[in-house]
């Protein structure tokens, strides 16, 4: 077990040096200068050449790849272009909205398509099935800012139950009032794909030995549904779970827009918009964090869940 | 049931109150995800100069509402006089004016402070604008005098409540240095309260404000960059003001909307192509005249909707001190703009490139153009890169033709000089926004900058933009002015025709009337 995780953690740090690399070259590549983009279309080519010497855009290539690198060693992952602020603290102040917003919506997606697939499975082909496959692929296929913008016009106007605004804190109410469109709109998304792996994970499950063996002996029903097939079919969901915990934080920089939540995504839009080099990396380092993170706690769950699976 | 009733009566007694309690929260939206930096010296976004606008002073200003210096009127100086040059000016002070936050009077020496930093390229987006102040001086408390290498046009402009004429309190700059921009200090109505990153800035009442307490008792300034959502938070009522979508069929959609007034403000932002007269085959005049004849303003308007947008005047935007309002544009002649260009050499037609912005409202303009211009056998290539690709690439000349859409502080001299002096030529050190290489008006522009006479002054501004539209540098196409809609019972306090900063000016009389 220890061996495995200092083996992941010496993996990941590779990883993380990579990206941290193609993410310097790539924004640098990428034209635009952030020193015209800061003083705005009235600065006089003199004042821009003032300002990227005070940023350091004028060094070589190289020496700035140093400066980034020994800095990021140290942990400092520089300041903001844009606000002069540190980018870890700019970062660290809305990951917190980004990982509620990812988490509530996936638990609603597990909730909801757990027993969707689980369901569908059983009565395989029969009308119930059919409904939930197609509304399942529907999930899938629904662009998600659409689907917001629906969620939005129902709930927020014609039905004025919720804040359009969903950012509101404090009380447990207002959480509730803030969270619930934007993890609806995207744990909708994520119930689809969990329900399609849950159905054709459970139907490989079902046609076993031992589910049939279960059910002579005379289990009933529905212990061997949810206690002998659905334990065994975990694996492939918690696999496509965790691949879509990342693919989820991707997707929430459309929700945080259209819901106007702080996140990383708004920041990272921003950060593009403006060229703020490093504000992007520093960013680009903790999405690598999290995906890695992620994956490392879903081979943790495979041993978890199946003691069979050894962890070496 | 009877317990049920009392219950619900005696919510609404409870509530009543509140329902018919003057509202004192002002809730704006703005279009951007996130500020900026917040230092009237460097700010120079709608988003950020709107939100700074509401905090703080000019030596002088320009009355709430107006956009022309011709309303220019005190504000943190009572009075002011120039030597006849008008290359010495001196200012008196309002006395008694508190700094934000309990930083103490405002006085001579934050105002010398303060224009000593706009001017200085380091600290100040707006330097150039300031170029011509040789010494900044406090000969007492009250007292500050402004000298000049040479007389500026419109100079007052410069010191007005606007980019780097904004004054701000010198212990307060001093003290917090780089982290100004995180509490910016100030001595207008509303003073900075809190900022929460990506959601919003709130503003509290100065109760000090020198004008009297503000009628508002907060402002919450709320950054919201999706259009529809935004759209959508006023249509339910959490935004009281918001930016526009800037177009017609917003402006159509959003005044059916009870109870809204929606407003297209001054400065309009002027559309022009600007062609490169150094490169093939835009350096071929009979090219750039075909190309100015094939435009036709009139149906690029009627596109854009008449009542968000207007016809081009001039090379440089409408209304401006100086601009000539009847300058020899070229009419719509398509016959012309083909036979000039078969005389060219180009009978069967012509290919320009233009790397162009995917920004949506520009976008549909460069479209509508390039399918004008088909019609006279020009066939435009259009490149589209992403906003801030556009702004680096024009820069370094790799667009013979460069779509750009812009307003500047209204007097001829600030749009000339920073789109056709040949000092602002890109590529030179001084480079500006001269993106056609213009070099024809030079002796005009200059002259008319130090001028006294401003008789003189407006013949030299007259003639430079003929020279320039006759030379072609500019072909100018139309002007877009600037939407926003609020609630019908918030009262500005004045009549609201434009506003330099680009945001409608909030002030100490803006107040809701229910």
């Amino acid at each position: 077990m220890t061996a495995f995780l200092v083996r992941r953690l010496a993996f990941a740090c590779v990883t993380l040096f990579a990206v941290l690399t193609l993410v310097f070259v790539l924004v640098r590549i990428v034209p635009g200068d952030p020193a015209q983009l800061i003083l705005g279309d009235q600065a006089s080519r003199e004042a821009i050449v003032a300002l990227q010497h005070r940023l350091g855009l004028d060094l070589p290539l190289a020496q700035q790849y140093t400066v980034f690198l020994t800095g990021a060693l140290r942990g400092d992952w520089g300041v903001s272009m844009v606000s002069g602020q540190p980018v870890i603290g700019e970062v660290l102040r809305v990951l917190p909205w980004t990982i509620e917003l990812t988490l509530v919506s996936l638990v609603l997606g597990i909730l909801l398509g757990v027993p969707a697939g689980v369901y569908a499975a059983i009565h395989r082909n029969r009308l119930i099935d059919y409904a939930v496959r197609i509304s399942s692929l529907f999930g899938l296929s629904f662009p998600p800012f659409v689907a917001a913008i629906i969620l939005l016009l129902l709930f927020a106007i014609a039905l004025p139950w919720f804040p359009v605004i969903s950012a509101r804190s404090g009380s447990l109410m207002a959480w509730y009032q803030s969270i619930t469109l934007p993890a609806v709109s995207l744990g909708l998304i994520s119930a689809a794909y969990v329900t399609r792996v849950t159905r054709s994970a459970m139907l490989e499950v079902l046609s076993e030995d031992y589910v049939r063996t279960a059910r002579a002996k005379g289990v009933p029903w529905n212990a061997v549904i949810w206690r002998h097939a659905l334990r065994n079919a975990l694996i492939p969901i918690i696999t496509v779970v965790g691949l879509y915990l990342g693919i989820l934080i991707g997707n929430s920089v459309l929700t945080e827009i259209v819901f106007s939540r702080p996140g990383l995504g708004k920041l990272l839009i921003g950060a593009l918009n403006q060229r703020d080099y490093p504000m992007l990396q520093g960013m680009m380092v903790i999405y690598t964090l999290i995906v890695v993170l992620v994956n490392l706690l879903t081979d943790l769950a495979y041993g978890f869940v199946d003691p069979r699976v050894k962890l070496k | 049931m009877k317990k049920v009733a009392l219950a619900i009566l005696s919510i609404a007694l409870v509530s009543a109150p509140l329902a018919y309690a003057q509202k004192k929260s002002l809730v704006v939206g703005m279009g951007s995800a996130d500020a900026g930096k917040l230092d009237p010296h460097i700010a120079s976004t709608t988003p950020d100069k709107g939100l700074l606008s509401w905090m703080f002073n000019g030596l002088v200003r320009i009355r709430p509402g107006k956009i022309s210096p011709e309303f220019i009127e005190p504000d943190l100086a009572e009075s002011w006089t120039s030597n006849p040059a008008g290359t010495e000016w001196t200012f008196k002070l309002r006395r008694g004016v508190q700094c934000h936050h309990g930083y103490g009077e405002f006085t001579a020496e934050d105002a010398v402070y303060s224009i000593k930093r706009a001017s200085n390229k380091a600290t100040s987006s707006y330097s150039n604008d300031f170029s011509a102040v040789d010494k900044v001086e406090a000969p007492d408390k009250y007292t500050v005098k402004i000298t000049l290498k040479n007389p500026v046009a419109g100079f007052l402009g410069y010191v007005a409540n606007v980019n780097g004429g904004n004054q701000i309190c010198k212990k307060a700059a001093e003290e917090m240095g780089e982290n100004f921009a995180k509490k910016p200090i100030g001595t207008g109505p509303f003073m900075f309260s809190e900022y929460q990153p990506q959601q919003f800035v709130k503003l509290v009442a100065n109760k000090q404000y020198f004008r009297g307490a503000p009628a508002l008792e907060d402002i919450t300034y709320r950054y919201i960059p999706a259009d529809s959502s935004r759209d959508l938070a006023f249509q339910s009522g959490e935004l009281d003001m918001i930016y526009g979508k800037q177009d017609q069929t917003w402006v159509d959609r959003t005044a059916k909307l009870p109870g809204v007034k929606v407003a297209a403000i001054e400065p309009a932002e002027l559309s022009e192509l600007y062609l490169n007269i150094t490169v093939k085959p835009l350096d071929d005049i009979r090219v750039r005249q075909a190309i100015a004849y094939a435009i036709d303003r009139k149906a690029i308007v009627a596109f854009k909707g008449a009542g968000t947008s207007r016809e081009a005047v001039s090379v440089i935007p409408s209304g401006y001190l100086g601009t000539d309002q009847k300058a020899p544009l070229f009419p719509y002649d398509l016959a012309k703009s083909k036979a000039l260009l078969a005389e060219a050499g180009y009978p069967n037609g012509v290919t320009i490139k233009t790397i162009h912005t995917t920004l949506t409202g520009m976008q549909t303009l460069i479209e509508a153009v390039q399918a004008q211009l088909k019609k006279a056998g020009i066939n435009l290539d259009i490149e589209l890169v992403e906003h801030a690709t556009f702004h680096a690439q024009i820069r370094k000349d790799l667009s013979p033709l460069v779509h750009y859409q812009a307003g500047r502080f209204p007097v001829a001299d600030v749009y000339l000089t920073q789109f056709f002096d040949s000092n602002s030529i890109i590529g030179k050190p001084t480079a500006v926004t001269n993106f056609s290489h213009c070099n024809v008006a030079d002796d005009e522009i200059r002259a008319a900058r130090v001028s006294t006479d401003p008789a003189k002054q407006l013949a030299l501004w007259k003639t430079a933009q003929e020279k320039i539209a006759k030379a072609v540098c500019g072909v100018p196409i139309y002007e877009q002015l600037q939407l926003w809609a609020w609630k019908d019972s918030l009262d500005l306090g004045y009549e609201l025709s434009g506003s330099l900063n680009l945001s409608p000016p909030i002030t100490e009389k803006t107040h809701f009337t229910k």
